[in-house]
């Protein structure tokens, strides 16, 4: 029995992934925090081009999202779709291709961005070839993944799949479309668009970006492994259908309102408003959806550190998407936008959903993929601990950073002068960039912690155990 | 059956918490009683001291000049900011007894407004802060005693309202769900409130 | 049949789902992009605005290398605070040559978009290789490699100008000819100062009255 099931899922690739996801976080996060020393001691960089923060900021933001996001997401892409499909990976050649091309993508382009190689286009930074290298592997994610869907045993896709999926098929059009450039030469193109139709096409891509690779491929995470950790089927199918759908169609939507006040015509700015706030709506569906699931699973609380972690995540989930759609009212965006606050927002986002859920996800699967138990259940409860002050002192020091900035920017004297002059304030950021590097520390403190924890854990592993989900009596296995 | 809880015992609570939780859990204190007697007091340390402060010496956000405002809008803003906190201390109260059924948690109104009150009473002292109208020396007053709310919030939970601590920890998270969402209102509606006219002078 | 059976039917089916998804998530971006990139008004260049010259061009990539943006705005914003800050609010005619468009997200910095004539070449030269030398609390970075290399080494300005040109940017012949020569015996520092001093000159009062930003 035991040697027939190690044939049917492909785990070997998964563990492969969790490895490089977690060194991608452990350097992108050191990376974060050197680049946060920089603005605390701007002479750091010893005047080396490679050290400068400009080169070094994208080298954080792309291994953040693309070597440790993406990393993560294909991971549990593939771990979950095999399970819920009760078949093995298709392709499993093209899925180590993928695997191992995506990783060198996220190197070489690192390398590159030092080199300088840069299209000033935030979070799509990188030169042509790797657009086209990404443009390649992605379309080959994609096949996999979509490939052992339609051979599944399972009649019904299940809904962790859709956001994969949406997760695959959006980041693929909004990858080509906001690429197109006409090259110079290796290291140089021109972008396909100008001025403020540019400006438009990129916050387009970079505000989906964040939707449905940091939102929702996350969340195609969060309805796997949040009933499967619980030991709890979803809490409303019905829910997750209309929040599926109505978050597919509201987030594409919102991407100008990184452009208030900004060049591009007032309908554009208007209707990305009103579809920010809209898409309030289906991301807390989704928030209801997993608290609810959890709620009547915690006994698991007393054994499973993975849990903590993900329902902390929740928390964080919930405060994110709201500060967001807040953040995109003009009243609000007037003061915030070009702030601290919106960095404040964006690790709200990242440390408090993306990192917990994912480090959540990692401490459930790696003992079971290697077969034991997780090498210290303490240390990963010291993580916790870690990661949430980490990230709630990140938070508090980026809100009064953001809002003073904000305020001290726009404040005016009775006869109509500025208050203050942009070097005063500036300089009096200082502290709080230095209470946001502490942040960073502590933060980057419970990552290392994990990387140790689950590296002991993986040492000497044995078979994997598998056991395949329940399916519900009302789908009959092909098979 | 609605047994008092002496509210000295509450605000004991600052440096014994386990004691005063021990003992608001064989309690059941009428809420208007608790209010009255304990949350109002602590609530209107925040928007005192702020007055006072920045009255007296002008909000700085860190650069050299402070902000000085009118005696009018200071007295408008204290009073919003008064009024934001009971919002806050009601809201919190009612969603906390709410949830209280799903987590299995006593729905005593009185018990949940007493911890509720009692978790955010660093923070209303601490607040003693505003005296000193700096930014960041507030957000460094503010950030050890919001750590030690949360500390209360979690430790709290399943002591005061009686129920398991894996339970009370999944409560905890999802009231900080709530906090988190209410303190990030509370700065858009201020920013809304400035870009609008109220508070100090913009140029927008 | 319910939405539920029907949906069953999506959830049932790989390529449904796959068109469905595509389908769905197309729409906000083909109502809100294909409008915005037919707008004449947009592609419409302010009557002072005119395509950077070859030493231009070179500073505004080194601008890029060095990833300035993420620091430094430009985008003035159409509030009083900020105009009297910086400088006439930012017009979408100013920036049809931008490829791509600088405006930035965060204002670490100043904004830039009127840096132009604020500073002296001498000034900006100094400040970029110790910029505490003139701005004592500034926590810039310095960028002493740029006085060491060539202009000319920045990228081949050939190619540059006529890919540019091939998407739409009106050079004439002796613009791309000459472009070698006009970077002989500049540093990149040269360059990117010459950039940083025509930022926002393109502003002229004719546009107040045009599309962009908004009040």
């Amino acid at each position: 029995m035991q040697a027939v099931e190690n044939k049917i899922y492909q785990d070997k690739i998964v563990i492969r992934l969790i490895q490089f996801s977690v060194i991608w976080a452990v350097i992108a996060i050191s990376v974060g925090v050197y680049i946060a020393a920089e603005l605390v001691w701007p002479t750091i960089d010893f005047g080396q081009f490679w050290l400068s923060y400009g080169r070094l900021r994208p080298v954080h933001t792309n291994g953040v999202i693309f070597g440790f996001g993406v990393s993560a997401l294909m991971a549990t892409g593939f771990y979950s779709v095999q399970r819920t499909s009760h078949v093995t990976l298709f392709a499993p050649r093209l899925a180590w291709f993928v695997c191992y091309a995506w990783q060198l993508i996220v190197l070489l382009g690192a390398l590159s961005l030092l080199a300088g190689w840069n299209t000033t286009k935030e979070y799509a930074e990188l030169e042509w070839p790797f657009d086209i290298a990404i443009a390649i592997v992605w379309i080959c994610f994609g096949v996999v993944f979509f490939g052992t869907i339609a051979k599944r045993k399972i009649k019904p896709i299940y809904i962790s799949n859709w956001f994969y999926g949406a997760l695959i098929i959006v980041i693929a059009m909004l990858h080509v479309v906001n690429s197109l450039a006409l090259p110079v030469s290796i290291d140089k193109s021109y972008s396909a668009y100008a001025g403020a139709q540019d400006a438009v096409v990129q916050w387009w891509y970079g505000h989906n970006a964040v939707g449905f690779l940091l939102t929702g491929g996350f969340l195609g995470m969060v309805y796997y492994f949040l009933p499967k950790i619980a030991g709890r089927a979803i809490w409303s199918y019905r829910l997750s259908v209309v929040a599926f759908w109505a978050f597919v169609y509201a987030y594409i939507w919102a991407g100008p309102h990184h452009l208030h006040y900004n060049a591009i015509p007032e309908w554009v700015q208007s209707l990305g408003v009103v579809m920010s706030v809209i898409l309030l709506a289906p991301s807390w569906a989704t928030l209801v959806n997993g608290v609810m699931t959890v709620s009547t699973a915690w006994e698991k609380l007393r054994t499973d550190p993975a849990l903590k972690f993900i329902v902390l995540s929740l928390a964080f989930y919930g405060l994110a998407t709201f500060e967001g759609p807040m953040m995109a009212i003009r009243s609000v965006n007037v003061v915030s936008h070009f702030t601290d606050w919106t960095i404040g927002h964006v690790h709200s986002g990242a440390l408090g959903w993306n990192a917990m859920i994912t480090y959540g996800t990692f401490y459930f699967l790696v003992p079971r993929l290697a077969g034991r138990e997780l090498h210290s259940t303490r240390l990963a409860n010291l993580h916790f601990w870690l990661a949430f002050a980490g990230t709630m002192l990140y938070i508090i020091a980026m809100w009064a950073a953001g809002v003073s900035q904000g305020l001290l920017w726009l404040s005016i004297d009775s006869i109509g002068e500025l208050s203050f002059d942009f070097k005063d304030i500036m300089a009096s950021m200082t502290p709080y960039y230095l209470l946001r590097l502490i942040a960073g520390l502590v933060f980057l403190l419970g990552t290392v912690l994990m990387a140790y924890n689950l590296f002991m854990t993986l040492k000497g592993q044995r078979a994997v155990k598998v056991t395949p989900p329940a399916v519900d009596p009302a789908y009959g296995v092909n098979a | 059956m609605s047994s008092n809880i002496s509210s000295l015992t509450l605000f004991r609570s600052l440096y014994q918490p386990q004691q005063a939780f021990a003992e608001l859990a064989r309690a059941e204190p009428s809420s208007l009683r608790i209010f009255l007697s304990y949350s109002l007091w602590l609530l209107l340390l925040p928007p005192v001291f702020s007055l006072i402060g920045a009255a007296n010496f002008g909000w700085r956000l860190g650069a050299d000049q402070p902000l000085f405002m009118t005696t009018n809008t200071l007295l408008i803003i204290s009073a919003g900011y008064f009024v934001a906190l009971l919002f806050g201390l009601f809201s919190t109260a009612i969603i906390s007894r709410w949830m209280a059924k799903t987590y299995g948690a006593s729905v005593s109104l009185g018990r949940h407004m007493a911890l509720i009150t009692m978790v955010g009473q660093p923070l209303a002292i601490a607040s003693a802060a505003h005296l000193f109208p700096d930014v960041l020396v507030n957000v460094l007053v503010l950030i050890p005693a919001t750590i030690w709310g949360m500390y209360l919030l979690y430790s709290g939970i399943p002591v005061a309202l009686e129920t398991p601590p894996e339970r009370g920890m999944l409560m905890a998270s999802a009231l900080m769900a709530w906090l988190l969402v209410a303190v990030v209102s509370l700065l858009g509606i201020s920013m809304s409130l400035w870009v609008l006219g109220v508070g100090p002078l913009l140029g927008v | 049949m319910n939405g539920l059976t029907f949906h069953r039917k999506i959830e049932e089916n790989t390529g449904l789902l796959i068109f469905g998804i595509l389908f769905v998530s197309a729409i906000g971006g083909l109502v809100q992009l294909l409008p915005v990139l037919t707008q004449e008004s947009l592609e419409t260049a302010s009557a002072n605005t005119r395509p950077y010259t070859a030493v231009e061009l070179t500073g505004r990539d080194i601008y890029m290398r060095e990833n300035c943006v993420v620091c430094h705005s430009q985008q003035i914003r159409p509030l009083i605070a900020e105009v009297e800050r910086y400088g006439p609010y930012s017009r979408a005619g100013e920036f049809v040559y931008d490829r791509p468009f600088m405006w930035g997200s965060k204002r670490t910095g100043p904004d830039l978009h009127r840096i132009g004539g604020k500073y002296s070449d001498d000034w900006h030269r100094l400040h970029l290789l110790d910029p505490r030398a003139v701005v004592p609390n500034s926590i810039m970075p310095a960028y002493p490699w740029l006085a060491e290399r060539d202009a000319i080494e920045t990228g081949n300005i050939t190619n540059k100008l006529t890919v540019l040109r091939r998407l739409g940017h009106p050079y004439t012949d002796e613009q791309i000819a000459n472009a070698e020569a006009d970077l002989e015996g500049l540093t990149e520092m040269d360059a990117l100062i010459v950039y940083l001093q025509m930022l926002g000159t393109g502003f002229s009062e004719e546009d107040a009255g045009m599309q962009g930003g908004a009040h």
